[in-house]
């Protein structure tokens, strides 16, 4: 009996591999696309490469209405159904936010697990310092709690603004979308 | 000898074969509910010739009221060009056209476009403020006419409204300042998009801080910002475009819906 179990759990693993190896990754980006669009946010300029397991986007140019705000040099989705993630590194923000926040993010990371599936949570390391948090996707909030750079502390004060600090004494910043 | 289809190693493999034609026809039942094709961004050419001061007023002065611009030499210097006066322009680097006069007499001034020539300096391309002609292979540039800082401020300190138009004066020191920190137009002022369904008409004013430098600037509440220097602000991208680049011009104008009419207002930045 319980080799017959493990023997379909096998058979299993190896059919949901296959699965994701064979998924449309590119069109279920694109999809992605259509949906962020209604955001009034478009990524263009990228290069697309199916890996198997996860799709790389290279060299995207993110536009919030139809203003350049990023350039992700690279970002990795990986879409196992049980994890799920996004990694992006090399980003650099729009000259035009200069004056709002350092425009050198070194990566950004967004994962999902079947173990938390209603939390998405974020990691960010940059010239702004160090952010962790997470998106609630049930209530629609967010949280996230900064250790900020010296250069942010320094010379983006005004940006801080919206953050309140936590009873440990960190930066938190909290919203409901 | 051992027979393949008596050894194991068959239907494992046959049923490898058929999870993976499963899981192969599922991948593509999929994608036949996908968009085949990603949103690229398009970006609509909103091709308007850049706004230039011309500056009618001096140009029907007599000669000693106005003071010549300088002629600056881009290669070789050259007799001819010096004696040029470059009242006003239009257009942009490979369009539009020059208002010139010869100092000696500055009454009689002559248009010409792109291409043409004027005592034998063609002209080549408009800047923001000169313009480039050749002779005998040999580049000058032409700055425009310069008015006295004592006849300018008097000129755009005083707010006109004549037909519709509003000249007012702006410092390059708070330019500078908000460009520098944007966040503290948004204390003075609140604008939103107004759009007719996806499409971006204008943006409305909906508050001003009483007795901030933003409410001396001429702009009301409910006033609609539909162009700045010709470009019809058709979307963030344009707007972001003129605010990126005002510290390089020497005049904005804006034209904006106030009670159901079109009203001009122009800025001198000195």
């Amino acid at each position: 009996m319980v080799k017959k179990l493990l023997r379909f759990f096998a058979y299993f693993a190896f059919f949901i591999l296959a699965l994701i190896y064979f998924s449309p990754k590119e069109s279920i980006y694109y999809l992605l696309e259509n949906e962020l669009k209604t955001y009034s946010v478009i990524i263009s300029d990228e290069t697309l490469e199916d890996s198997g397991i996860y799709l790389t986007i290279q060299n995207a140019a993110i536009n919030v209405k139809s203003i350049q705000s990023a350039k992700i040099q690279n970002c990795d989705v990986t879409l196992l159904l049980l994890y799920n993630s996004l990694n992006a590194s090399d980003i650099m923000l729009s000259e035009s936010l200069k004056s709002f926040v350092p425009l050198k993010i070194e990566t950004l990371s967004f994962t999902q697990s079947i173990f938390d599936p209603l939390h998405l949570h974020i990691h960010a390391v940059g010239a702004f310092g160090e952010a962790k948090g997470s998106i609630n996707l049930l209530e629609k909030t967010i949280h996230i709690e900064l250790v900020a750079s010296e250069l942010m502390q320094k010379e983006y004060k005004n940006a801080l603004r919206e953050f309140t600090k936590s009873q440990e004494g960190g930066l938190v910043y909290d919203k409901s979308f | 000898m051992i027979k393949v289809s008596n050894t194991s190693f068959l239907p494992l493999f046959a049923k490898i074969l058929i999870l993976l034609l499963i899981a192969k026809t599922l991948s593509l039942g999929l994608l036949w509910f996908l968009p085949s094709d990603g949103v690229e961004l398009v970006q609509k050419s909103n091709y308007k010739p850049k706004y230039q001061r011309v500056d009618f007023e001096n140009m029907i002065k007599s000669p000693a009221e106005s003071k010549s611009g300088g002629a600056k030499e881009g290669i070789s210097s050259a007799v001819g060009i010096t004696s040029m006066v470059l009242k006003g322009l239009y257009g942009t680097q490979s369009a539009g056209y020059v208002i010139v006069a010869l100092k000696a007499s500055l009454s009689k001034t002559s248009i010409i476009s792109i291409g043409e020539e004027f005592e034998g300096f063609q002209l080549n391309s408009i800047a923001q403020a000169s313009a480039t002609f050749t002779k005998a292979g040999k580049e000058y540039t032409l700055e425009l006419e310069k008015i006295s800082a004592a006849g300018r401020v008097s000129a755009f300190t005083q707010t006109q409204e004549v037909d519709d138009t509003l000249s007012k004066s702006v410092s390059k020191e708070d330019i500078a300042l908000y460009a520098k920190s944007p966040q503290e137009i948004w204390k003075e002022i609140s604008i939103v998009e107004i759009k007719n369904g996806e499409a971006i008409e204008g943006f409305k004013v909906t508050k001003i801080t009483k007795g901030s430098k933003m409410a001396t600037l001429g702009l009301r509440e409910g006033d609609v910002i539909i162009k700045a220097n010709n470009i019809e602000l058709k979307s963030y991208k344009d707007a972001i475009e003129i605010y990126n680049g005002i510290d390089k011009l020497d005049a904005i104008q804006i034209v904006v819906i106030r009670e159901n009419q079109e009203v001009e207002i122009v800025y001198e930045i000195h």
